[in-house]
């Protein structure tokens, strides 16, 4: 009897594109999923709300993207931290063009390895968030989650300025929250809102969807052959060899 | 979504160049693997070719192999060449001397796979 329930609630849990563990376990490697060649629209991310600065971050955003379009016209690049090969870190670090990021989960913690420039977070799940002004900045900051039904609620603070996603400005007052859970058996999503009150005239969501990659070894990343240098303008360009 | 590592605007994709020669390198390597190509003239005078490719991750995402190229094999390779007019570029596609073809990555070439 009590078996026969068990296999009901698990069969529901399925029907219902959630795990069959509770709370569910992200372990494993995971790749983009996309819209197109017979994804489910379903299941691809919903599109993202609009990024509204504060009139005096819009200015020179706005600028600097119309410098970048500008360069890219002329074949000039203008230079990013990437281009030196600096890591992404939080959020842009969870969606690098289609390289794959792998979860490790413990009860007590969950670690993200991006396959890009080998990225490492940790989201540990059985303690509070420190304050904002006292975790030091940098490129992943500190990460707390919890669950909340089958959603892995996260919550980071502590990025530095410097560190941005898609260039949008930020103060050390940003705030990022993660929503992370099954949309089916092996399609994840990872809604990220940003909030910060010093650049942001309100918060911004955008989704990331997710497919599994059960059979998938992650590929070593080590930038040890750069090739690109950026020159006295700012703009990224190729050493090619004499020989 | 972040881009991978950087711009693809220092390359002329509306200028398709075609190179012939012999492999001196195949360095596959992060952020991108390269192929470096010596390349006779008609007169004999060598010129040396930088090519960038995706990285090793991409990369065996569309087919390849780290040891599908060595030094000494004969290829030729189609590339995007750098605006500057240095000679380097970006691969399009390359035949092996085994008479594969190769792209350069899912989606770029003549291998992209179903995802």
């Amino acid at each position: 009897m009590i078996a026969r329930v068990v296999f009901l609630i698990l069969i529901a849990g399925v029907a219902h594109g959630q795990s069959k563990t509770n709370p569910p376990d992200f372990t494993g490697t995971w790749g983009p999923y996309r819209a197109g060649r017979g994804a489910d629209p379903k299941l691809v991310p919903p599109p993202a709300s609009p990024v509204v600065l504060k009139p005096e971050y819009a200015k020179p955003y706005e600028a600097r993207r119309a410098a970048e379009t500008e360069a890219n016209r002329r074949g000039e690049p203008l230079a990013t931290g990437s281009s030196l090969c600096v890591p992404y870190g939080v959020p842009s670090m969870m969606s690098v063009a289609v390289y794959p990021v792998e979860f490790i989960q413990t009860p007590k913690q969950i670690t993200v390895i991006a396959e890009a420039f080998s990225e490492v977070r940790r989201i540990y799940l059985d303690r509070p968030q420190a304050k904002i002004d006292e975790v030091p900045p940098g490129y992943y900051g500190r990460s707390v989650g919890r669950w909340e039904g089958d959603t892995l609620v996260v919550d980071t603070v502590g990025i530095k300025e410097s560190v941005q996603y898609q260039r949008i400005p930020h103060s050390d007052q940003m705030r990022i929250t993660e929503r992370i859970r099954f949309v089916a058996p092996d399609v994840l999503h990872d809604q990220i809102t940003i909030e910060d009150p010093v650049t942001l005239e309100k918060p911004f969501t955008y989704t990331l969807a997710y497919r599994r990659m059960p059979n998938y070894e992650m590929v070593e990343f080590v930038c040890d052959n750069n090739r690109e240098y950026v020159d006295e303008q700012g703009v990224v360009r190729l050493k090619v060899r004499e020989k | 979504m972040a881009m991978a590592h950087h711009s693809f605007a220092m390359f002329d994709q509306s200028k398709p160049t075609t190179l012939t020669g012999t492999v001196t390198a195949f360095e596959w390597t992060n952020p991108h693997a390269y192929i470096e190509l010596d390349v006779a003239d008609e007169k004999g005078a060598v010129k040396h070719w930088s090519i960038e490719l995706g990285s090793p991750s991409i990369l065996m995402q569309s087919g390849w192999k780290f040891k599908d190229l060595k030094r000494g094999d004969k290829v030729t390779a189609r590339i995007s060449p750098l605006r500057s007019g240095q000679p380097g570029g970006l691969l399009i596609q390359v035949t092996l001397p085994d008479g594969r073809v190769l792209g350069n990555g899912p989606g770029r070439g003549p291998q992209a796979p179903a995802q």
